[in-house]
């Protein structure tokens, strides 16, 4: 049994309280106009959620790595890791939204179903039963159908939420019958069970669980953004509400990751196949495709949203070397991490450079560094890192998951062409990168500085701190990393 | 007439091909939800039929769960469309166009 202290329902109670509260509050006062009450008390509760997730993780109540249980959840190692990102990023949703959601109406509604996406997202990091995993998941997907169209008046934000809704209603539908099949062929739900039951399977019923985890990469692929299902995220991300932009891009991919890590490494480990291969081919059509897209693009967002889709093939690196090198899954949380903060950070300087100037368009950010300073260097900083520029913590997490790939190459003759394709990859993308900046600095007239928002300069000067001080001293988060991390091997099988 | 867990697995598979095709032809936004819905409800069958066959209830669980969040999801796309047919007066994706590139 699950202690009532443990940090998964520690946070299911304080953000669904506050959750479900909200919207009362509301009616009770009578009022939908903008309202930046709502936004301190979910800023307030985010905080306390991470706030009792990283005590717990430093008075080490918690299980290390990755554990199976015979709960619906296990509050490891693993899932604190995942939740400190998600909450990060929740973090800086709410913190933008302060700026944003000056001009809309209905704040109350807006941040419940944030908060309440938020409890999804850590869920899904920290269960260890499909059920409970399947339950999150939506818990998680379904706030975020409304966020993305809660712009009724405006027919990007509409288009944007269908297109959404219907990708993501048919990922949880594929995940749904997945998840069926293996509970037909294993007898359980729980993680733990179904793995031990794939290693021990009868060969005629390879197929059918081939089928089902097939169909978890599909439908985890989805929110993951990967290559051949990747069509809806740059629409949507360029629809939405920048805000809600951030938590798509930076918070719920991550989730489908966490899900990934959990499900598909381990069961595919367990099937005892040569899966690998499949893997890494989809990381490398995955980074290529998404970096290369993003060269043509005109529009800022929609830029960042086809740099995202490369980032998932980088990530997708180290799950593909996972059974052969312990760096590379650690490689993976790191850069989860990571790029949770560097594209939240760039979502939210987009979102700030929208709502202030509103040009999204790449020829109109002439000049934009002495017109925005702050907001111009955070966006800077960030692809910086996530072009894996040295000093940035982004070239830490990539020379993990890169050195993994090495790593691998003595297990795996393809491995190091992953590396080698992930920094060809890179450089790529500081060229696009480069090219945005030199728009900001080095083009334009001298034009008037404009006064930015206070919540977006906020979160700027966090991820600037953030960015460089784990660049320049990266150890607390590696340790954290290496405890965080699950141990991928035949023996450590339930 | 046989009741083998074998036919209750072909017509669930058969729904998936159903939902996945109608998915991959159709352009009118409530036949596509139409679609998802037949690829849950295979779902829902395969878990039922194996909760019959297997000694313990867990798959008459799992369909209660996934039957509700599917409920759930239905009201927020169905809403979503009424949205955009204020808009457009249509409901075909084909003719949202505001975003691409």
């Amino acid at each position: 049994m699950l202690e009532i202290s443990s940090t998964p329902l520690v946070i299911i109670a304080i953000l669904g309280v506050i959750g479900v509260i909200l919207p009362l509050i509301s009616i009770a006062r009578k009022e939908s106009g903008s309202n930046s009450f709502y936004a301190v008390i979910a800023f307030g509760a985010l905080i306390v959620s991470i706030g009792y997730v990283a005590y717990q993780l430093t008075t080490e109540h918690i299980l290390p790595s990755a554990v199976f249980s015979e709960d619906v959840l296990a509050d490891d190692a693993f899932g604190g890791f995942f939740a400190i990102a998600m909450l990060i990023v929740a973090i800086f949703t709410t913190v933008s939204s302060f700026n944003y959601m000056r001009k809309q109406n209905h704040p109350a509604v807006y941040y419940s179903l944030i908060l309440l996406s938020t409890i999804g997202m850590v869920l899904v990091a920290y269960s260890t039963d499909l059920v409970m995993l399947f339950v999150a998941w939506e818990l998680m997907s379904i706030p975020t159908y409304v966020l993305a169209g809660f712009i009724k008046k405006n027919p990007s934000s509409n288009e944007a939420a269908l297109k959404y809704f219907l990708f993501g209603a048919l990922s949880s539908a594929i995940i749904v019958y997945g998840i069926s099949i293996s509970y037909g062929l294993t007898g359980s739900t729980n993680i733990g069970e179904v793995i031990q039951g794939y290693s021990s399977l009868d060969a005629s019923m390879l197929p059918l669980a081939l089928l089902s985890v097939g169909m978890f990469i599909a439908g985890f692929g989805f929110k993951m953004g990967l290559v051949p299902f990747h069509m809806w995220l740059p629409d949507t991300y360029e629809g939405a509400p920048p805000p809600i932009t951030t938590l798509l891009a930076a918070g719920t991919k991550k989730a489908g990751f966490a899900a990934a890590i959990r499900i598909i490494v381990l069961g595919m480990v367990a099937l005892n196949l040569d899966w690998t291969l499949a893997l890494g081919i989809i990381a490398v059509m995955t980074m290529t495709i998404g970096n290369i897209a993003a060269i043509m693009q005109k529009n800022l967002s929609r830029m960042l949203a086809y740099s995202s889709i490369g980032h998932a093939g980088y990530i997708l690196i180290g799950l593909a070397v996972a059974p052969f090198s312990a760096v590379g899954i650690q490689g993976s949380l790191y850069h989860v991490l990571n790029h949770a903060v560097m594209k939240g950070a760039a979502f939210v300087a987009v979102g700030g450079i929208v709502t202030t100037l509103a040009v999204t368009n790449l020829d109109k950010l002439k000049g934009l560094g002495r017109r925005m300073p702050i907001t111009s260097l955070g966006l800077v900083i960030s692809l910086l890192a996530l072009a894996g520029v040295p000093p940035l913590n982004g070239f830490w997490s990539k020379l993990m998951l890169f050195g993994g790939a090495l790593d691998a190459s003595s297990a795996v003759s393809w491995a190091p062409w992953l590396a080698i394709a992930g920094v060809l990859n890179s450089a790529l993308s500081l060229a696009y990168y480069g090219w945005i900046m030199r728009r900001m600095y080095f083009e334009g007239e001298t034009e008037k500085r404009v006064s930015e928002p206070k919540s977006v300069v906020a979160v700027m000067i966090f991820s600037i701190i953030f960015m460089v001080a784990l660049g320049v001293y990266p150890e607390p988060i590696i340790q954290f990393v290496e405890t965080a991390s699950p141990v991928i091997s035949l023996n450590a099988m339930p | 007439m046989s009741n083998e867990l074998i036919d209750f697995v072909i017509v669930s598979i058969a729904l998936l091909g159903i939902g996945i095709y109608g998915l991959s032809v159709k352009r009118n936004a409530i036949r596509m939800l139409f679609a998802i819905e037949i690829v849950i409800n295979a779902a829902n069958l395969n878990m039922v039929a194996f909760g019959r066959f297997l000694p313990h209830s867990g798959g008459q669980t799992l369909a209660l769960f996934s039957i509700a969040i599917a409920a759930a999801e239905v009201a927020v796309g169905l809403s979503l469309i009424i949205v955009a047919y204020r808009m457009y007066q249509n409901i075909d994706i084909a003719d949202y166009r505001s975003l691409k590139g």
